[in-house]
């Protein structure tokens, strides 16, 4: 079944399209993993899909209802960012008790028990946490309301290292005891990316990719050697990035669609053929057009 | 096993291997049952749907075979199976190596041979 469909999906701000034309459709009980540059329109996707906002034009459906001013859809899903607006008067434990009254699947017990194991005093108040406990609370509130539909953005805000390795960990095992879509935003992506079943790429409000982890794994290769041999493996493919090294030596990133063979013949041309992380991966295919960061101190030197 | 996340080999695959190795050694023996995927996610803290398709390609080459609803088990053939196809994959890796580093060494291929000659007697000494 699918849990979310977009089509022609756009949201306009004044003369700024944040989302243009993006289609997509999710299989329920994913995990998916939506990454994108600064501005991509990660969250501007996240908050219509959760009803939060609405679109401009387009179409879009959660659990085929449309999200925006849904009860259905506000009572199956949960959005998590490092904005919550949680009630100041309450303590935290009072807040999860709230959680437990809204949401059905809620696991109170396993709240109470991560809430133990994350260090949280029952009288805090959530606006007096520091930006990674935060974070660790409102992990806490999104994987314990156990929503058909659980929405992560950028929840590892803050978190500090160990603490984002338990909620990876977490997450996976409460995943494999309760399935459910997990629509999850970051920048940290080589951190989670084991987590993750597919991968939604955005670039400037745009798809520009949807695919299976294990496809983006393989999705480009690195050719690494002198210019005279890599230079002829190159011709007609699809080549992401290009740097030169030393005085002949390239590094080149390139869409893999190589045969075994051919891999095997550049190893014997002494290229050295290596895999291309994911993170990369999505980071070549998001490049800005025009000269790097390099070209901004280039002029810069020249003055 | 620790998983190679940098390395060119998907992890669906490393899975599978892995669970070659422990058939190969003997730790899951002719009608074992084999991790679940669930298990395998819990085990590598990775995505369940990775683990299944380590699994499928298992049963696909018929090292494991399903009984519906209850499991993947260790297959009659699978030792051999497992075998000849290291045979024809790992070891073929290796020799492409080896004559890659050799041409690189303007080496001629009787020289390599009397290398491999030489390596051959002092490991069987060895044993």
């Amino acid at each position: 079944m699918k849990a979310i469909h977009c089509k022609e999906l756009t949201k306009q701000y004044r003369r700024k399209a944040a989302l243009d034309g993006v289609d997509l459709s999710i299989d329920d009980n994913k995990i998916i993993g939506l990454i994108g540059r600064n501005g991509a329109g990660k969250t501007t996707l996240l908050k219509i899909i959760s009803g939060m906002l609405r679109e401009s034009s387009g179409h879009v459906e959660v659990f085929s209802k449309r999200p925006f001013n849904n009860l259905f859809v506000s009572a199956n899903s949960i959005y998590i960012d490092d904005q919550m607006n949680f009630p100041p008067s309450l303590t935290l434990k009072e807040l999860l008790k709230e959680g437990r009254r809204f949401y059905k699947n809620w696991d109170h017990d396993l709240a109470l028990r991560l809430f133990e194991h994350f260090g949280f005093h029952e009288k805090e108040s959530h606006k007096n946490l520091s930006k990674g406990k935060e974070s660790t609370f409102n992990m806490i509130v999104g994987l314990c309301s156990r929503c058909p539909l659980t929405i992560f953005d950028e929840p590892t805000t803050g978190m500090d290292a160990a603490v984002r390795k338990d909620f990876h960990r977490a997450l996976l095992k409460d995943y494999i005891a309760h399935p459910r879509t997990i629509l999850l935003s970051t920048h940290y992506m080589n951190e989670m990316e084991d987590l993750f079943e597919e991968v939604v790429l955005l670039d400037h409000g745009k798809l520009r990719l949807h695919t299976t982890m294990d496809d983006l794994r393989e999705y480009a290769i690195g050719l690494s050697g002198k210019v005279s041999s890599v230079q002829p493996w190159l011709e007609g493919r699809d080549v992401l990035d290009q740097q030169e090294s030393g005085l002949d030596d390239v590094q080149v990133a390139v869409k893999h669609d190589y045969t075994d063979g051919e891999i095997q013949r550049m190893r014997l041309d002494g290229i050295s053929v290596t895999s291309i992380q994911p993170t990369d991966a999505c980071m070549f295919l998001t490049k800005q057009e025009g000269g790097g960061l390099d070209h901004v101190f280039r002029s810069n030197e020249s003055e | 096993m620790i998983l190679d996340t940098d390395g060119l080999k998907p992890i669906y695959i490393q899975i599978a291997e892995w669970i070659e190795s422990e058939i190969l050694h003997g730790n899951l023996q002719q009608d074992d049952k084999v991790y679940s995927q669930y298990k395998l996610a819990d085990m590598y803290n990775i995505n369940p749907a990775t683990a299944a398709k380590g699994l499928k390609l298992l049963a696909d080459e018929e090292i494991v075979y399903d009984k519906r609803g209850i499991g993947k088990f260790v297959s009659e053939k699978a030792q051999a199976i497992i075998v000849e196809k290291r045979k024809g994959q790992s070891l073929k890796h290796l020799l492409e190596d080896v004559v890659s580093e050799a041409k690189r060494l303007n080496m001629t291929e009787e020289e390599v041979r009397k290398a491999l000659k030489e390596l051959w007697k002092t490991s069987g000494e060895d044993d």
